[in-house]
C-alpha cells in the first residue's frame, strides 16, 4: 500500500518541537520538591519525542495541585470542576478521535468525588491516557486525609489519625470490567516514569498510569524508605512491557519478569505492601474502545443533523391542506 | 478424413424442431424444474456485500432448519414448504419474476385455495411460520438472457454502495472538521460578539428582558491575532463548497446546502464509447475534487504550507491522480451484448482494459459456437467470443472473470472480488440463452459450456501476487487436471438390466446440442452400432491410420429417451481439438501439466538414471544437509549484563548530579540559577562548579528530594565555614 498524496505532503512539512514549545508562559506553582514537576517533564518529554503536535494536543483535569497541569502545557487544556475530568475529556474524545487527549487527576479527585466518573471511564474504554497523580493527601487545601492516605494519618480532618484503610486505585483498576492498561509509576524514577507514559500513549484503548508522587510540604517523609533503597522497589519488566536501560537496571535490581496479560498476578502485585512496584500491570489491547464501537456511519455533519431532525419532526408534524410536506422537507 | 455419411434411413430427414437429440449425459436433467439447482437466484437486498445473492433453494434450507422440527408436524410443514418452493421454481420458469416476498404471498395463496383448506387452517399457518422465518429477501430470478446482466449490476449496485458510505465517511468527516474550523475563527471574531449575533443565539422568544447591547459590551473583543490568516479561510470556504457540490454520488441522508449542486453523474453505460468520453468530460471534476480532498486533508491537519504547497497543487494535473484517490470515486459498468453491441466497440473495450481507468466491462455471449458457413454471418464482438477473456489476461493489468450463467453462484467470492478491484475489469460470462438450441434450458446449456470446455471458469487477478500461481485460478471447472470431464452413464440394456458405463463430456457433446451443427451429425440406433466406432474423446486421442478406421460418436439419445449413438463429422472434431488445445493451454497456466516443469522433470529423472548408472552407490543425498551448527539465539541478555557506562561523575571530586533520576522539582534551581541548570529533557546538572558557592552546593543536596546531588570537595578554599559544610557534604558524596 503506497502512502495517499496527503500523506507525501504532509511530510513535506517538517516539525521539530522542543521541550520549550510544551512549556506555557506560566512558571508551575507547585511548592518546591513537589513530585507533580517529574509528571510535567516527563509528559513534555513524551509530547516532544512523539512530536505531538500542541494543537493537537489537550490535557484535562478536575481540582487539586495535580489539575493545575493544563496550565503548565502549552496545548489546549481544560481545568474542569472537581472530579470530572474524565467525563470532559470523554466528551473531547469522542467529537475529535483526533487529538492526544491526556487527564490529570489526583487521589481526591479521581477517588473521592469522581470515583463514578472514574469505573465507568475505564468501563468505557475510550482512547485517553489518565495520570492519576497520587501524593495521599489533599495538599491544595492544606493537608486533609484522601481516599489514599494512610490508616493513621493525623489531618486537619483527621486529627486523631485517619480511621480507615486506604483505598487501592490499582486493585480498584484492574477490578473494572473492559480494563486495558493498568500502569504504576513513581515520580523519583523518571526515566521509568517517562518509557511508562509512552506505552500508556502508545496502547489503544483508556491507560490509567498511577504515579506515585511525594508531597514534601504535607506527607514529609512518606515515601523516603523507597526513595532511598532502591532494592524496595519492584520494577516489572517483560518483552511486551517496560525494557529497563542498563544505568537504570543497575540501580533497581529487584526485577520481576510480569506478563502484562497475567491478570491474577497483577493483582496480587497491585496488593503489595512492602514493596512498590513500577512498571505495567496490564495490558489487553484487544479490549474494544467505546469511540470506536460508537463511530458512526456517517460523521454528524450539520447537514445530516438538520436532516435527521426535520424526519423526526415531521414524523408529528400536522401539515395544513395547503402545504406540500414534500416541498419542505426537501 | 472421413465425410461419408453412414447409411441410415432419417439422415436425410429434416432437423426437429422440439427435443432435438441430446447428450446422454443429459438426459437425466430432462425435468430440470422438479430439480432443486442454483436457480432460481434471489438477488438479496441486503447490503453486506457477503451474500448478494443466494439460491433460492438454500434460502428455503435455511428457513426449513430454524422451523421444521424433528417429527411429523415438522415434516408436515417442510413438505407444505417444499411443495411451496416447487411452485416459485414453476412460476419462475414460466419467466414471472418478483420479489421474494411476493410471490411467496402470491403462491402461497394459490396453494391454499386449490388444497381446499380453510384460511388459518394448518397449511396457512404452517407457510405463515415459515415466511416468519424467511430473513432475506429480493428480485427471484430465473437463468435465462437476462441474468448475467441483472446479476452483475446487481453486484455492482451493491458495491457503488458500499463505496458511496465509505466516501461520504471521509468527505463528510472532512467537511464537519473544515467547518469547525471556521466556526471557531467565526467565535473569535467582532460579529460573534455583536448584539445581532447574540439575539439570535436565545431563539425565537425574545422578550426584551436582556440588553443585547450591553451584554456584547461587557463581552471581550475579538484580538486580530487569535483569527485565522483570510487566505487560509479563503481557501477551507473553496475547499468546502467543492466537497459540498461534487456530483460523483448522492448526497445520502443528509441534503446538503449546495447552491450550484449538479446532478450526479450516472455510471452505467451501454457502451465502452460513451464511458471513455463520459470519464473524460469528467476528468476535470474529479481533478477539482482531488484536489480539495488532498487540500481538506492537509487542512483539517494543519499542514498546509502555502509556500510549499501552492506550487504543486498549481501544477496537479491527471499524472498526479493516485490509485488511492480513484479508488474512492465510483467505477463504470459498461454492458456490451454479443450480437447486439456495435462489433467496432470491442477496440474501445479493450482500449479501455488496458488502461488504468476505474471500469467494469460485462460481455454477455449468448452463443460461442459461431455461425456455420451457409448461414449469413451474425454481427458478432470479435472472432472468437469464446475466447475474449483470455486474450484480455494478455493484457495483464485487468481482472478477468469469465463464467457460464450456472456457476456464476459459485464464482460469487471472486465476482465481487472483481467489482472491488480498482482497476479495469472484464467479466465474460455466457447466458447460455442459445436461439439455436431449442428444447434445452440455458441453465444445463451454460453448465454444459462449462463442462465440455468450450467455455471454462476462471479468474485473473494481477493483484493477488506476483506469479501466475496466485492470480490464475481454474479451479471451478470440473475435474480441471484431466482433458474432459468423466461421468457415470446408467441405463438400461436390451435385455432390462441396469448398466453403467464411464463417459466422457466433450466438446462434440456440446456442439449436438445446437441445431446448426445437426448437418455434421448422424443418429446411429442401437442396430446400426459398428466396433469401428470409438467415443470421440478416444478418437481424438488416435493418431495416423487409425483415425481413418474408426468413426467418432458422441453418447445420446432420442426423443423417447432411447440410447443411440451419435456420430459426429471432421466438422465437429476440428472444433473440438481447437478447443483441447484452448484448455491444455489455461490448464499450463494453472500449472497442471505445464510444459517447463514437465520438461525439467523429464530431464532431471534422465540426469538421475544416468548419474545412478555411472556412480556405484548414489550419493547418500543430494540435498546437502543442514550441518551448519544451528546459530545460537540471540537473546536480549538481561540488561544488567549491559556495558558499564560511566557516571556523569567528574575526576577531580567535582560536584555532580545524576541528572538521569531528577524529577525537576526546582528545588537545586531556586537555591541558584547558575550553579544548577535543566538539560534538554528538564533535568538538572550542575551547569558551572564555580558559578556558585560550596555551601549552596551543600544546601542543595541536602534538600534535593531524591538525594542525587553529589557536592564533592570544595574548589575555593578560601570560603568560610567549610569544615563544616565538608562533614555535611559527607553524607552526600
Amino acid at each position: 500500500m503506497t502512502a495517499s498524496m496527503s500523506q507525501c505532503l504532509m511530510q513535506m512539512v517538517q516539525t521539530d518541537y522542543q521541550m520549550s514549545d510544551y512549556q506555557s508562559e506560566i512558571a508551575p506553582r507547585w511548592c518546591a520538591g513537589c513530585g507533580d514537576n517529574a509528571i510535567l517533564t516527563a509528559m513534555q518529554r513524551l509530547c516532544r519525542d512523539e512530536q505531538l503536535p500542541p494543537e493537537k494536543t489537550v490535557c484535562v483535569s478536575g481540582i487539586g495541585c495535580s489539575s493545575r497541569l493544563p496550565h503548565y502545557m502549552n496545548a489546549y487544556g481544560f481545568h474542569g470542576i472537581h472530579g470530572r475530568a474524565l467525563p470532559i475529556a470523554e466528551g473531547i474524545k469522542i467529537r475529535r478521535p483526533d487529538l492526544n487527549v491526556f487527564v490529570t487527576t489526583g487521589d481526591g479527585d479521581n477517588c473521592s468525588i469522581g470515583a463514578a466518573h472514574w469505573l465507568h471511564a475505564i468501563r468505557y474504554n475510550m482512547n485517553l491516557t489518565v495520570l492519576l497523580h497520587d501524593n495521599q493527601v489533599y495538599g491544595l487545601t492544606k493537608k486533609q486525609a484522601s481516599p489514599t492516605s494512610p490508616k493513621g494519618l493525623k489531618s486537619n480532618t483527621t486529627p486523631y489519625g485517619a480511621a480507615l484503610n486506604p483505598l487501592n486505585p490499582l486493585s480498584v483498576t484492574l477490578g473494572v470490567a473492559n480494563v486495558s492498561f493498568v500502569a504504576q509509576a513513581v515520580d523519583w524514577i523518571p526515566d521509568l516514569l517517562y518509557e511508562i507514559l509512552r506505552k500508556a500513549h502508545q496502547h489503544r484503548g483508556l491507560s490509567f498510569v498511577r504515579v506515585l508522587q511525594r508531597c514534601p510540604e504535607f506527607m514529609g517523609h512518606r515515601f523516603d524508605d523507597w526513595v532511598r533503597d532502591p532494592m524496595k522497589m519492584r520494577i516489572l519488566t517483560h518483552s511486551d512491557g517496560l525494557r529497563l536501560k542498563p544505568e537504570v537496571s543497575r540501580v533497581y535490581k529487584n526485577q520481576e519478569t510480569h506478563d502484562p496479560l497475567d491478570m491474577p498476578r497483577a493483582l496480587a502485585i497491585a496488593s503489595m505492601q512492602e514493596e512498590i512496584p513500577v512498571g505495567i500491570l496490564y495490558n489487553d489491547p484487544s479490549v474494544p474502545c467505546y469511540d470506536d464501537l460508537r463511530a458512526g456511519e456517517r460523521p454528524n455533519t450539520p447537514a445530516l443533523v438538520k436532516t435527521v431532525l426535520d424526519e423526526e419532526f415531521d414524523k408529528v408534524g400536522i401539515w395544513p391542506d395547503s402545504a406540500d410536506p414534500a416541498g419542505s422537507t426537501e | 478424413m472421413q465425410h461419408t455419411p453412414i447409411a441410415t434411413g432419417n439422415a436425410s430427414a429434416p432437423p426437429m424442431s422440439v427435443a432435438p437429440l441430446r447428450p446422454a449425459l443429459l438426459a437425466r436433467y430432462a425435468g430440470l424444474e422438479e430439480l432443486r439447482y442454483d436457480y432460481p437466484l434471489v438477488l438479496t437486498e441486503s447490503m453486506d456485500g457477503q451474500h448478494l445473492f443466494r439460491p433460492l433453494s438454500r434460502i428455503i434450507d435455511n428457513v426449513l432448519r430454524a422451523t421444521a422440527t424433528p417429527g411429523p408436524a415438522g415434516e408436515a410443514l417442510r413438505q407444505q414448504v417444499l411443495r411451496l418452493e416447487m411452485r416459485i421454481r414453476h412460476a419462475v420458469a414460466e419467466g414471472q419474476e418478483g420479489r421474494l416476498s411476493d410471490l411467496w404471498r402470491e403462491l402461497s395463496a394459490d396453494l391454499i385455495r386449490q388444497s381446499g383448506e380453510a384460511p388459518f387452517g394448518p397449511l396457512d399457518t404452517n407457510l405463515d411460520t415459515a415466511r416468519r422465518a424467511l430473513k432475506v429477501d429480493g428480485l427471484v430470478i430465473g437463468c435465462d438472457a437476462g441474468t448475467p446482466g441483472k446479476v452483475l449490476t446487481h453486484a455492482w449496485e451493491a458495491v457503488h454502495a458500499e463505496r458511496a458510505r465509505r466516501f461520504r465517511k471521509r468527505v463528510d468527516g472532512l467537511i464537519l472538521r473544515l467547518s469547525d474550523i471556521l466556526k471557531s475563527d467565526f467565535m473569535k471574531s467582532d460579529e460573534a460578539h455583536g448584539p445581532k449575533a447574540l439575539e439570535s443565539a436565545m431563539g425565537a422568544h425574545r422578550d426584551g428582558s436582556v440588553d443585547f447591547g450591553a451584554l456584547s459590551a461587557v463581552l471581550a473583543r475579538a484580538r486580530p491575532e487569535d483569527r485565522i490568516p483570510n487566505d487560509r479561510v479563503e481557501r477551507i470556504r473553496k475547499v468546502l463548497a467543492v466537497l459540498k457540490c461534487q456530483p460523483f454520488y448522492a448526497p445520502g441522508r443528509a441534503s446538503h446546502f449546495c447552491a450550484n449542486r449538479r446532478e450526479t453523474y450516472s455510471y452505467t453505460f451501454d457502451s465502452c464509447s460513451a464511458a471513455l468520453d463520459a470519464l473524460r468530460e469528467r476528468l476535470p471534476d474529479v481533478l477539482d475534487f482531488t484536489k480539495a480532498l488532498t487540500i481538506a486533508e492537509l487542512e483539517v491537519e494543519n499542514k498546509y504550507r502555502a509556500e510549499l504547497h501552492d506550487p504543486i497543487f498549481e501544477q496537479f494535473d491527471e499524472s498526479d491522480l493516485t490509485s488511492d484517490q480513484m479508488g474512492l470515486l465510483p467505477s463504470s459498468l459498461v454492458f456490451l451484448r454479443d450480437g447486439v453491441t456495435d462489433p467496432t466497440e470491442i477496440t474501445r473495450a479493450f482500449e479501455a482494459l488496458a488502461s488504468q481507468l476505474p471500469i467494469t466491462i460485462l460481455i454477455q455471449t449468448d452463443d460461442i459456437l459461431g455461425a456455420t458457413s451457409p448461414e449469413p454471418p451474425r454481427a458478432s464482438l470479435a472472432a472468437g467470443t469464446a475466447r475474449l477473456a483470455a486474450m484480455a489476461m494478455g493484457l495483464n493489468n485487468a481482472f478477468v472473470l469469465q463464467s457460464a450463467s450456472a456457476h456464476l453462484y459459485r464464482m460469487r467470492d471472486r465476482l465481487v472480488g472483481g467489482l472491488h478491484f480498482d482497476g479495469p475489469a472484464l467479466f465474460s460470462i455466457y447466458s447460455g440463452a442459445t436461439a439455436t438450441a431449442p428444447g434445452i434450458p440455458a441453465y444445463i446449456l451454460s453448465a454444459a459450456a462449462t463442462e465440455s470446455r468450450a467455455f471454462p471458469s476462471f479468474t485473473y487477478d494481477p493483484t493477488a501476487g506476483p506469479d501466475w500461481a496466485r492470480r490464475f485460478d481454474l479451479s471451478d471447472n470440473p475435474q480441471n487436471d484431466v482433458d474432459w470431464p468423466q461421468h457415470d452413464l446408467a441405463f438400461e440394456d436390451a435385455i432390462g438390466q441396469r448398466q453403467s458405463e464411464s463417459v466422457a463430456f466433450t466438446f462434440a457433446d456440446f456442439a449436438v446440442c445446437d441445431q446448426r451443427y445437426a448437418r455434421f451429425c448422424h443418429s446411429q440406433t442401437r442396430v446400426e452400432w459398428t466396433t469401428t466406432m470409438v467415443p470421440v474423446c478416444d478418437w481424438l486421442k488416435e493418431t495416423g491410420a487409425a483415425e481413418y478406421l474408426h468413426k467418432p460418436y458422441v453418447c445420446g439419445v432420442d426423443p423417447d429417451d432411447r440410447m443411440v449413438r451419435i456420430v459426429v463429422d471432421d466438422k465437429i472434431t476440428e472444433a473440438a481439438r481447437r478447443c483441447n488445445d484452448a484448455w491444455r493451454r489455461l490448464q499450463e497456466l494453472a500449472g497442471i501439466n505445464n510444459s517447463h516443469a514437465l520438461k525439467l522433470l523429464a530431464d532431471e529423472r534422465k540426469a538421475r538414471e544416468s548419474a545412478a548408472r555411472t556412480a556405484e552407490p548414489p550419493a547418500p543425498s543430494m540435498v546437502p544437509v543442514a550441518d551448519v551448527q544451528a546459530p545460537t539465539p540471540v537473546v536480549a541478555s538481561t540488561a544488567i549484563d549491559g556495558p558499564e557506562v560511566t557516571p556523569d561523575k567528574t575526576s577531580d571530586d567535582g560536584p555532580w548530579i545524576e541528572t538521569a533520576r531528577c524529577t525537576t522539582c526546582n528545588e537545586c534551581t531556586q537555591i541558584s540559577k547558575s550553579l544548577f541548570a535543566y538539560n534538554e529533557n528538564m533535568q538538572a546538572y550542575v551547569a558551572d562548579p564555580d558559578g556558585g558557592t560550596y555551601r549552596q552546593l551543600v544546601e542543595a543536596a541536602e534538600s534535593c528530594q531524591v538525594s542525587i546531588i553529589h557536592p564533592g570537595k570544595p574548589r575555593n578554599p578560601q570560603e568560610p565555614n567549610l569544615d563544616d559544610l565538608i562533614e555535611r557534604a559527607e553524607a552526600f558524596n
